[in-house]
């Protein structure tokens, strides 16, 4: 009996001294107190490498809880994962109130330009109640063009289109066929559609989609995708836009397969014509804000949205473009070039604007009374004349496609 | 060497027969060592528990993640309350098929079968006090399984939860009978339990006319045995507790949404199976109290072991009574495990 | 090696072992004791900007309780925690009591009547590139 005693005490002493080990062989809580919540999270302790994800984000006053979610005191994987939201996006559409929204940030008063979260909810990206309301009156479900139908339920109690509200589209309830098979095959093309199975596609809904490109150098799987920008590259917009092909006789859609490397000879459909602004520029330096993320009214077709054209910078025979002089400090204008630096904007500076009167505050208007800009992502600089006072034998009101093009368009 | 406190604490001599681990198991006295670890480890994580519905699932996190040797001193708890329940059903049993339940030690068979009601309770205010949604099951549906009882099923649904639905007064009072309540009733219980050992004359074994073998073994041994036990299942807790930690989930936030797998804890599972049959007070109350009646009647209704056959395993003459034990373990035990099994 | 020194080397190594088996307990539970799950309180104050207290201004500030002065030399601020046992002096026409157990100071923090020994403490500012200020309690 003594001796199995001191056997029993060395085994003891032995799990002890495991115990011990064991201990110390477990990572190092970091913590980190953001300034905005003083509430501590260990979310470091695991992932430190992780870059910042901009620099109107900075950890040490966000931290990681406050967008994403996730039990802040967990050093177990498991555990600490288990609430996040939208899992490695917390910007899906499903939780971006939760993630991105609030008064001081992005759902609130669109007099303090803080109202990006209600826009986007009835955007037509969001929407898609152009596609949808064009493929159920092209096949007979609806006897005008006037938007029914939404991705999801979603209403506009101040809106200035007429359409007050669209209800959640269920193709089951549709006795056409092709509508139904326009369900099946088309409606993976909204912010809010459900991704596909993969790491690469779990970015591409909500705000991510268009905010959040892969950082250069990068790949999907490397796990460091970690951004936020305004400076949207044209590749970003073609993740989803120029993917394939569609049959509308099948309703199908065809994806295309290839890899493109050359924007023009890859990228874009041969089908189509493009000027050199249309394959140079970055998508965003004509594709505005309103145009991107709505303008918080429900629009039946893109028609009702996009509204920029080429005279919106380079005028018309007749009318030099819009433009604008920045006298207030508290200019959007000022905002958005802190946000993306490409240009160093000052009080007194004179940009061009657009119907709308959004700031395109990337461009200027030189003294000689040509004007610049610089491309918002590429950064490439160029310089350009109005159209009043050149050779362009066009009349002003003819702005449709054809028209700049037939003169303008390069032959591929 | 002079008599110490510890060991006057046991009688001068004992049989030599009976003080075999492979008579006793040394259940009882593992099941006293596993209540002192769980006293030890309990009354040090109160240091950081917080009983608050918003702070009790953080305040459970920051022990397991942040405090040195938390995770340790919780997982060392939990292991202790599980295998407490274990040993004790063992040591019910044993005592049931070695007929350990003869009078005089027939009250301490009912104080023992007390103890074993009390430390399931404990076990379970223990689990409610995690506040997270692994515990939501128990805390929602087992409560609810109160209101099903006639008569008096409301009121005493409200002085069990503190409301009319579980929320900070249910934790808080959870908390004072884990850490109060039950534990002063079951400490009394067991120093009593242990008291009336002695009192029947220690562990069963026949008359002394009718017993073959005279060999006895010293308190000094007795002690010995005693301290390697403990050693043995010190060490066993250390190494489950750094091998398999304690269940934890996200804290609840919202008391009535409910995790799809949500699961009974694993000393309820055959509850839970049964409540799939029908009525919830007949199969999640009256028939756990049944069985409760039938393992408290064993002494009573059953042919009673004769006292030259005490002392060893199976004896013929309470051979009913271990069938019934083992047939109603059996049922338990395997409705356990299908309760057990991945939702297919 | 006779029984009794087997006995003997078994009976120290045991002792040895649960000894050992013992302390390495008790540290680890002292060390499990040693921590602070509010983690450390705040040192970092963000008081406002600097032109919301003006030139030969003496302002109380409320958290953390401090008086911040603004003279020629520029900007300086004092605790105005009690530094017998810890309770909030009170303003009065000389400078600062403290209801707890009558110390006093006078108005530049100075201690003039006990049982305090040391005078109210200086605390730390410093001033953003914006023009804020920032008091630092460590």
């Amino acid at each position: 009996m003594r001796r199995f005693i001191v056997i029993a005490s060395a085994v003891l002493l032995l799990a002890i001294i495991l115990a011990g080990w064991m201990n110390s062989r477990q990572p190092v809580p970091v913590i980190l107190i953001p300034t905005l919540t003083g509430q501590p999270e260990y979310c470091l302790t695991c992932h430190a490498d992780l870059s910042e994800i901009s620099p109107s984000h900075p950890v040490s006053t966000f931290g990681c809880v406050l967008c994403h979610g996730g039990e802040r005191l967990a050093l177990d994987a498991d555990l600490a994962h288990s609430t996040m939201r939208g899992g490695r996006n917390p910007s899906d559409l499903s939780v971006v109130e939760a993630s991105c929204g609030g008064s001081n940030c992005h759902s609130g008063s669109e007099a303090d330009n803080r109202d990006h979260i209600q826009r986007v909810m009835t955007s037509i990206q969001t929407t898609y109640a152009g596609a949808i309301t064009n493929i159920r009156f092209t096949f007979g479900a609806q006897p005008d063009q006037t938007a029914r139908f939404g991705i999801r339920d979603v209403t506009d109690e101040q809106t200035r289109t007429g359409i007050t509200s669209l209800a959640s589209f269920d193709p089951a309830g549709e006795s056409n066929q092709f509508i139904r098979k326009f369900a099946d095959n088309c409606l993976t093309c909204h912010i809010n559609a459900v991704p596909r199975e993969g790491v690469h596609y779990m970015h591409q809904t909500g705000c991510a989609a268009c905010h959040s490109p892969l950082p250069p150098g990068e790949s999907w799987d490397s796990g460091n995708v970690h951004l936020l920008t305004t400076a949207i590259p044209y590749t970003q917009c073609n993740t989803c836009h120029n993917r394939g092909n569609y049959d509308l006789r099948q309703m199908e859609f065809i994806e295309r397969t290839d890899h493109p490397v050359q924007r023009i000879d890859d990228y874009y459909q041969p089908i189509a014509q493009f000027v050199l602004c249309e394959y140079t520029l970055d998508c965003i330096d004509c594709h505005t804000r309103i145009e991107a993320m709505g303008d918080g009214d429900l629009h039946g077709s893109k028609k009702g949205i996009q509204y920029v054209q080429c005279r919106t910078c380079h005028g018309t025979p007749t009318e030099l473009p819009l433009t604008k002089t920045l006298t207030d400090p508290n200019d959007i204008a000022f905002k958005l070039a802190f946000l993306n630096p490409v240009v160093d904007l000052h009080p007194g500076d004179t940009i061009l604007v657009t119907e709308k009167g959004e700031a395109l505050w990337n461009t200027l208007v030189l003294p000689d009374g040509t004007y610049s800009m610089v491309s918002m992502s590429t950064r490439q600089y160029f310089t350009f004349h109005p159209v009043m006072g050149s050779a362009c034998t066009q009349t002003g009101e003819d702005q449709s496609s054809a028209y700049c093009h037939t003169c303008h368009a390069i032959e591929r | 060497m002079r008599p110490n406190f510890f060991h006057h604490l046991h009688p001068p001599t004992i049989p030599a027969a009976q003080a075999r681990w492979r008579y006793t198991l040394g259940a009882g006295g593992t099941a006293v060592f596993l209540m002192l670890v769980l006293l030890v480890t309990g009354t040090i994580e109160m240091f950081y528990y917080v009983a608050t519905p918003e702070e009790a699932g953080l305040s459970i996190q920051t022990i397991t993640y942040l405090v040195p040797f938390g995770g340790l001193i919780r997982n060392l708890h939990f292991w202790s309350a599980q295998l407490l329940i274990i040993v004790s059903a063992v040591h019910l049993m044993r005592i049931v098929f070695t007929g350990a339940y003869l009078p005089p030690r027939r009250f301490n068979y009912l104080l023992g079968l007390a103890l074993f009601v009390f430390a399931i309770l404990l076990n379970f205010t223990g689990y409610i006090l995690r506040w997270d949604t692994g515990i939501q099951w128990a805390l929602v549906v087992g409560t609810n399984l109160v209101k099903t009882i006639p008569i008096f099923g409301n009121d005493l649904y409200r002085i069990l939860i503190g409301g009319t639905q579980p929320g900070l007064a249910t934790l808080t009072r959870f908390y004072a009978w884990h850490i109060f309540g039950l534990m002063l009733i079951a400490a009394i219980l067991a120093v009593w339990h242990a008291f009336r050992v002695r009192r029947d004359g220690g562990i069963a074994l026949p008359p002394p006319a009718l017993r073959t073998n005279k060999e006895r073994i010293s308190r000094f041994e007795l002690v010995r045995r005693e301290v390697l036990a403990m050693l043995l299942t010190d060490a066993a807790l250390i190494i489950l507790s750094v091998f398999s930690p304690a269940p934890i989930a996200a804290p609840i936030t919202e008391i009535t949404t409910l995790v799809p797998d949500a699961r009974a804890p694993w000393f309820f599972l055959w509850v839970q199976q049964m409540l799939k049959w029908g009525d919830p007070f007949i199969w999640g109350v009256l028939v756990p109290l049944m069985v409760l009646a039938i393992l408290t009647l064993i002494p009573y209704i059953f042919p009673k072991p004769i006292e030259g056959e005490l002392g060893r395993w199976f004896p013929r003459s309470s051979r009913i009574a271990q069938i019934v034990l083992a047939m109603i373990a059996s049922l338990i035990i395997l409705l356990t495990i299908l309760g057990g099994l991945p939702v297919l | 090696m006779t029984a009794e020194s087997r006995r003997d080397f078994l009976k120290i190594a045991r002792d040895v072992m649960l000894t050992l088996s013992g302390a390495l307990a008790f540290g680890g539970l002292l060390r499990f004791l040693d921590f602070d799950p509010s983690h450390a309180p705040r040192t970092e104050f963000d008081i406002g900007a600097a032109e919301d207290y003006p030139l030969n201004s003496r302002t109380l500030l409320p958290d953390p309780p401090a008086m911040l002065i603004h003279t020629d030399g520029g900007f300086s601020a004092f605790s105005l925690v009690c530094t017998h046992l810890g309770c909030a002096v009170e303003q009065n026409a000389d400078g600062f009591a403290c209801p707890c157990h009558g110390s006093r100071f006078d108005a530049g923090g100075m201690v003039t009547h006990g049982p305090a020994t040391k005078s109210l403490r200086s605390l730390r500012l410093e001033m953003t590139a914006e023009g804020n200020l920032k008091l630092f309690t460590d």
